[in-house]
């Protein structure tokens, strides 16, 4: 209808999007990219921001990190892009940010990460280790014993990860029997050692930060190797896009801590979901990193109705400090650290691939990127309550 | 080593000298951010704070009588020294060299980078006083042993003892006396002095 194409107006707010298609971590990147358009769909159906559409900008890095940097490049010159959306594997990060900084644009990075960064161009709304890993480490040492393996992709995230939920086992007596590090493209037969050694040594837990699609051979291959009595794999990774690819009895009883799952049972989260894999199919996973994909997608459209700019030294100013009524509940941008307020969350993989939450403590944790020593005595909500959404 | 360094980052006071301007705050927002305890103050005072673990020091050529000032009141290895330099010019090197700077942070301030720099300097400054402190100690025991061999020489030949009848001399002598035998030894040269020194007659 032509009066309807009449009210928006201007021209459309260019922002560059950067998750990968293809390659070792599209699997997860692209629940990113859907939770991005997502939200982009639904700003724009509402007639965009300040009566000007939203255009995504949308390119494929491959999964291969000097590649998301010149695409960040590309981007903020050519494509005159100052808000870049993406973004997963930390190396990936570590290479855009100093484009990101150069070009004087802003990064929303919407995954997990292992801390110890800041960039004053970067608002990061994925969880920092003081919102996953020490209520995931609390919960596996009560639930399940202390003694650790750990067995990663080789790379920054993993082993700054192992460090972390080492000195968690170790502060309990607890004991890490062994530290194993794999290809970031992984496939079965690197994973053989590995698994010879979880038999060997009979770890209470075994702790994974393997990556993207290395990750469904990994739980098929253990399962395959130990039979269904196995010790529980825990991560912070395993999402609901990496599960996709899964037998589902090789993903049963496994843990995952995260702030969001599909199976969240709040009006908001359920919306959410529905509503994405309306628009993306019934069998498309919505993983943790899409939830925060979609909620910093609207966070950055309300902070550019409020400025009416791009320019972001006007955009971060107004973001921090900003909440949103996010589908995990209400999110909150830190002030001092740009990254996010967030509700850790820990859940079990059941007979059907669904995540079921075990431990759900009902606090929002304010973020700590610079937290050295993790001390399980700081988190003193008890676990034994709240298990439902 | 650096695991302990890290540990205690957030025990460490950290004294700021520099300008509150945009990069000064932005100085001092991330030290907070790092979890360092910051005491920031402009303009250069006279003394350093005798609390500080950390000085993180602008240098800058126009107020070098006034960091020359506060560096001599800062004296050797109160805290460990990061400067903060705008220019690689001799006479700012020149500055950075006598500060005795253990990091340096180079102009405009960027967050990255920052961590690192306070992290070695810290290291840097425990190293250092762990080896001036057996410094002293070795120089202390050299002196004193340089002293037992004069009291031994001294013994060996107005009392014609062997070196090793001289030594357990010594040694019980400080034993019954319950002193050192280093304060022994001393005792010996000094009594040594007096009863062959010729004193005039008066």
């Amino acid at each position: 209808m032509k009066s309807e194409e009449l009210i928006v107006a201007g021209d459309p707010w260019r922002v560059g999007v950067m998750f990968s298609q293809t390659g070792v971590t599209a699997a997860v990147e692209r629940t990113a990219l859907q939770g991005t358009v997502l939200a982009i769909e639904e700003i724009n159906a509402r007639g965009g921001v300040l009566d000007r559409l939203i255009e995504p900008v949308i390119t494929d890095p491959e999964s291969i990190p000097t590649r998301y940097r010149s695409t960040a490049e590309r981007l903020m010159t050519s494509e005159r892009v100052r808000l870049i959306f993406g973004c997963y594997m930390s190396s990936s990060r570590k290479v855009t940010i100093p484009a990101v900084e150069a070009f004087r644009g802003i990064l929303f990075y919407p995954t997990l990460h292992e801390g110890f960064e800041y960039s004053p161009n970067c608002i990061y709304t994925g969880a920092c280790p003081n919102q996953n890993s020490l209520q995931l480490a609390r919960y596996l040492l009560q639930v399940y014993g202390k003694r650790f393996l750990m067995i990663g992709s080789n790379y920054v995230y993993p082993y700054e990860s192992n460090r972390i939920m080492t000195d968690l086992v170790v502060q309990v007596g607890g004991k890490v029997l062994d530290e194993i590090y794999v290809p970031l493209d992984a496939g079965r037969r690197d994973f053989g050692k590995a698994i010879a050694q979880i038999e060997k040594l009979k770890p209470d837990v075994v702790f994974s930060t393997v990556v993207g699609r290395a990750t469904a051979v990994f739980y098929e291959a253990y399962h395959d190797a130990l039979g269904p009595t196995r010790p529980p794999i825990a991560s912070l990774t395993t999402s609901e896009a990496e599960v996709a690819d899964m037998r589902p009895e090789a993903a049963e009883g496994h843990i995952t801590g995260a702030p969001f799952f599909e199976t969240l049972a709040t009006p908001s989260a359920k919306r959410f979901v529905r509503d994405y894999k309306q628009r993306f199919g019934q069998d498309a996973p919505v993983s943790a990193c899409a939830e925060a994909a979609y909620f910093q997608m609207h966070l950055a459209a309300r902070a550019l109705r409020r400025t009416g700019t791009d320019d972001p030294d006007l955009l971060l100013r107004e973001l921090r400090e900003s909440e949103f009524d996010a589908p995990q509940g209400r999110v909150r941008i830190d002030a001092e650290n740009n990254h996010t307020f967030l509700w850790p969350r820990v859940a079990r993989l059941d007979a059907a691939k669904n995540f079921q939450i075990v431990w759900n403590p009902g606090m929002r944790v304010k973020p700590d990127p610079y937290c050295v020593v993790q001390s399980l005595d700081d988190w003193s909500a008890d676990p034994l309550t709240a298990t439902a959404s | 080593m650096t695991g302990s360094v890290l540990r205690d980052l957030r025990d460490l006071r950290v004294q700021v000298v520099h300008p509150p301007d945009e990069e000064g705050k932005s100085l001092v927002e991330h030290l907070k951010r790092i979890g360092c305890m910051v005491d920031a103050g402009w303009p250069i005072p006279d003394s350093p704070s005798p609390q500080a673990d950390i000085l993180v020091l602008a240098i800058n050529f126009d107020a070098r009588e006034e960091i020359r000032k506060l560096l001599r009141a800062h004296g050797d290895l109160r805290a460990a020294l990061i400067a903060i330099v705008d220019y690689e010019n001799p006479s700012t090197l020149q500055l950075v060299l006598e500060s005795g700077a253990l990091a340096v942070i180079e102009k405009p301030i960027r967050p990255f980078g920052l961590l690192t720099n306070v992290i070695l300097a810290r290291s840097l400054w425990l190293e250092r006083r762990k080896t001036d402190r057996k410094l002293q100690k070795l120089e202390a025991k050299v002196s004193g042993m340089q002293k037992i061999q004069r009291a031994k020489a001294i013994l060996m030949q107005s009392q014609q003892m062997s070196e090793d009848e001289a030594h357990s001399t010594i040694r019980k002598q400080a034993m019954s006396k319950r002193t050192s035998m280093e304060d022994m030894a001393i005792a010996i040269i000094n009594a040594n002095e007096l009863l062959t020194t010729k004193f005039p007659r008066s």
